[in-house]
């Protein structure tokens, strides 16, 4: 069964580190910048988060993920640098078209923002098994059934995606053509769609009654099967990032009293 | 001390007429070892979900009288309590998998984590179960990439884990192989021995009579009898009143009137044997001719064509066509068995995998007739594959399939429709139509029918597998083992040349099982190739000339049935067993593998 989960399973140390350390390094990545203002802190944090996806040996994944936010980028850039209102300054001009300084400027801070947040989720999502980050939050109290849900999306996507196949299967063998123009393609929709629908229906109903019979709700406080490692560089990491995030807050703080 | 006592309990479903348990009272007591047998809608997992509490708790409707199981109250007790107390493993294992958890092993721990149990203890049980369920191997896998067979050891290990008082078993070895099945049955009875109540659903007669202590019997929704599987089986008019078959070892002592001194009749091989035993004593090591001598001898002229011509596939059958098409059309005789021997498919040097690393075929040779021919073997050895390749749904990595002599490698899933037709294992794939007719209408439609010719070759299929009169019903009201009629009768409709069929037998009580056999006969009399994908011995020795054992995507034998079936070395690789009435025979000396109840008696005449 192919997982729609992006996690990369290849024993690196950051899919050891704690999955609310990474947490926590994310929201230091995102709002250290913000509060310093700085339009140098932007690079610095994509950076810090470049190294930690290469060294975790996941580089490679998150290069899609870039190369799709470029897209949305150039479309800022196109937009802010020619029309902004606060656009004053003529910094280039290529023919008809003129870019303006605070536009760029305007537009390169959304840009390393988005750069920015997208690579620190990276640094998660990469490097983390969605049932393990569940896992702690349910540790911490958070809700068994959000838990449960959250944990089958990734289950029963690719599973319905398997059960389509199937369902593809049986009806081109009972003749039906599932290739071809539009209008044959609309004809087999009926056909691979109500089984799928009623399947899905019934199996609900069923794994309903499944949970029910396997203690599900029981009421009883839960055990969990992994044990995690403690890690000493986890409680290091997320206190060294909370004073990051401190110190920045300071600073911002000060910097408004100044003003 | 009884640990599940139920009183006058009825119960109906919402929103119909009929009551689906009336009046079930019993009590079973701590240990016990309990089958429940019933022919199709008995009531058998509605009462399995009343011990639990899922009825009337989670199906709401009518309920009266009172069910307690180990000390609770099944109509008031939430069921996620009920069930630290009542185990429940269900028919379909797919539905009992929790759908969170991505390994075997988490999957495993699931419910004991909801219960709280211990991690070290956690541990300790899901790898004790595993390795006792043979699903160890598995434990890193993702639940939902397992056969059938593997995933309902799952879904049995799940269950076991939590180590409940009672464990109740609604037909848990449907997909299991043989010798699977065997292990379940053996683990199962280990589990009564150490002091847990069972109470199993089960159709396969024979292993539920060697390992039940009791067996209730129910008939729509009313409570037969409740005895031991001796006096059961014993009962008179059990399969013309109830849908029962008794075990083969009780129908053979039936046939030849032997009891034994409590005047049952025996229900395992071993009783069986027992009762033959000076017969066994007698015919030694050089009886074997004589044995043969004898047999022929007690067949009458009538016998012989009544029985040994119908049941017996290879020889007989081959002799009485022989001799019917002869009555019909004299001369016609060796052209219509030329016909019979002439290739359908023929399958060279095949390979196929999924996985590059791991090939599921490889270097098939196969020459498939329009003898009904039966594909057995264990969990995983490549039989749905094959048949996917011959229907075109997979495509060889090497290798050709010839149909008629021409390559299938340039043809559609579509266009080969109305030629080859595939009975999926689960009805629920393929079912959209909102009433019967229209379902079973739809691949005929298809392939180009008119409209009148396509109703009545609909009509013509459901009478075939016995749902006259239901054409206007909505498929999704029928119960699972009619909607599987359904859907064998949607492909038989479409009038193809073969027929392919991947276990019709699952969910199927004797009745049933008998349709698909007679449809089986009478496609193969019409001289279309039926193929079957089977786990069930005995259907496979009763209805089909040919099998093909495999195993590890291989042909390990390729022959008559009788012979097939004596073949030792090939089906313990296959983890098959040999049907019943075989196997006693071997006990009793018999020199040749006899196939079926009824040739078994005449030998032993």
């Amino acid at each position: 069964m192919k997982s729609i989960s992006l996690y990369v399973d290849n024993g690196s140390f950051l899919t050891k580190v704690h999955p609310f350390t990474k947490l926590m390094y994310i929201a230091a990545a995102v709002s250290v910048p913000l509060l310093l203002g700085r339009l140098w802190a932007f690079p610095c944090l994509i950076a810090a988060s470049l190294c930690l996806l290469a060294a975790g040996g996941v580089l490679k994944k998150a290069l899609p993920l870039i190369a799709f936010s470029f897209t949305i980028l150039i479309t800022i850039f196109l937009i802010h640098g020619l029309f902004n209102q606060n656009n004053a300054t003529v910094l280039v001009s290529l023919g008809p078209l003129r870019f303006y300084r605070e536009g760029l400027l305007y537009a390169l801070r959304i840009g390393f923002n988005i750069m920015n947040m997208l690579l620190s989720f990276a640094v998660l999502v990469l490097t983390t098994r969605p049932s393990d980050l569940v896992e702690e939050l349910e540790k911490r109290g958070f809700s068994q059934r959000f838990g449960y849900i959250i944990n089958s999306v990734f289950q029963i996507v690719p599973q319905m995606t398997g059960t389509m196949n199937t369902i593809t299967d049986a009806q081109r063998s009972r003749g039906l053509e599932t290739e071809g123009s539009l209008s044959t393609r609309a004809k087999a929709f009926l056909p691979l769609i109500s089984p799928v629908v009623m399947s899905s229906l019934i199996n609900t109903r069923e794994r309903a009654i499944a949970l029910e019979v396997r203690g599900f709700g029981s009421g009883r406080k839960k055990t969990w099967l992994r044990e995690r490692e403690k890690h000493r560089g986890d409680s290091a990491a997320t206190i060294a990032l909370g004073i990051l995030i401190a110190v920045a807050l300071v600073f911002r703080i000060a910097e408004m009293i100044r003003a | 001390m009884a640990v599940i006592t139920v009183e006058n309990l009825k119960y109906r479903y919402p929103h119909t007429e009929r009551l689906a348990l009336s009046g079930l009272s019993f009590s079973v007591e701590k240990g016990e070892f309990i089958g429940v047998i019933g022919e199709n809608g008995a009531g058998k997992s509605t009462l399995a979900q009343a011990l639990i509490g899922l009825v009337p708790q989670f199906h709401k409707g009518a309920y009266g009288g009172s069910v307690t199981a180990a000390g609770l109250q099944a109509q008031t007790t939430p069921v996620a309590q009920m069930c630290e107390k009542v185990g429940l493993v269900f028919q379909n294992p797919f539905n009992q998998l929790s759908g969170a958890k991505d390994t075997v092993y988490e999957e495993v721990a699931f419910g004991m984590q909801n219960l709280g149990v211990e991690r070290q203890e956690m541990k300790h049980r899901t790898e004790e179960t595993l390795r006792r369920l043979g699903i160890w191997q598995y434990r890193d896998r993702n639940p939902f990439d397992l056969s059938g067979g593997q995933m309902q050891r799952v879904a049995i290990a799940s269950v076991l884990v939590m180590q409940p008082q009672i464990l109740i078993l609604d037909e848990p070895t449907s997909q299991l192989d043989p010798q699977g099945s065997e292990e379940v049955f053996r683990a199962v009875g280990e589990l009564s021995r150490s002091g847990i109540t069972i109470l199993m659903i089960e159709q396969k007669i024979e292993k539920l009579a060697a390992h039940c202590d009791r067996i209730l019997l129910l008939h729509q929704g009313r409570q037969i009898a409740f005895d031991t599987p001796r006096k059961i089986f014993s009962m008179e008019g059990l399969e013309e009143k109830y849908g029962v078959q008794p075990p083969a070892f009780t129908r053979i002592c039936r046939r030849l009137d032997r009891r034994l001194p409590d005047h049952t009749y025996p229900v395992t091989r071993k009783e069986a044997e027992g009762l033959f035993a000076e017969r066994k004593q007698k015919t030694g090591s050089g009886a074997a001719a004589a044995e043969k001598q004898e047999r022929r001898e007690s067949h009458s002229a009538q016998e012989q064509e009544k029985e040994t011509a119908e049941r017996l596939p290879d020889r007989a059958n081959i002799l009485k066509q022989a001799q019917n098409s002869a009555a019909q059309q004299p001369g016609k005789t060796d052209a219509q068995d030329a016909q019979k021997e002439a290739p359908v498919f023929e399958i060279q040097n095949l390979c196929f995998s999924y996985h590059p690393q791991t090939p599921v075929l490889e270097g098939l040779h196969l020459i498939l007739d329009r003898r009904p021919t039966a594909v057995i073997g264990q969990n995983g050895a490549g039989k749905t594959t094959l048949v996917k390749l011959l229907k075109g749904l997979l495509r060889p990595v090497s290798g050709q399939i010839l149909f008629y002599g021409e390559d299938i490698a340039g043809k559609t899933v579509a266009m080969l429709a109305g030629e080859v037709g595939y009975v999926f294992q689960n009805p629920d794939d393929q079912i959209f139509k909102y009433n019967v007719l229209d379902e079973v209408m739809f691949g005929p439609l298809n392939i180009g029918m008119t409209r009148e010719k396509a109703e009545t070759e609909a009509k013509k299929a459901l009478e075939l597998v016995g749902l006259s009169g239901r054409e206007t019903e909505n498929p999704y009201d029928l119960e699972l083992h009619e909607r599987k009629l359904v859907a064998i009768a949607s492909v038989l409709a479409m009038n193809t040349q073969v027929l392919i069929l991947d276990e019709p037998t699952i969910a199927q009580d004797c009745r049933g099982r008998r349709i698909i056999g007679g449809i089986i006969r009478r496609l193969s009399q019409e001289g279309r190739l039926v193929l079957a994908i089977l786990h069930d011995m005995d259907f496979v020795a009763e209805y089909f000339e040919r099998v093909i054992v495999m195993a590890h995507g291989q042909v390990l034998a390729d022959a008559n049935a009788a012979e097939a079936f004596s073949q030792k070395a090939a089906l313990a690789e296959a983890a098959l067993e040999r049907p019943y009435a075989a196997q006693l025979g071997e006990r009793l000396g018999l020199s040749h593998t006899v196939l079926t109840v009824e040739e078994l008696a005449d030998c032993l005449r």
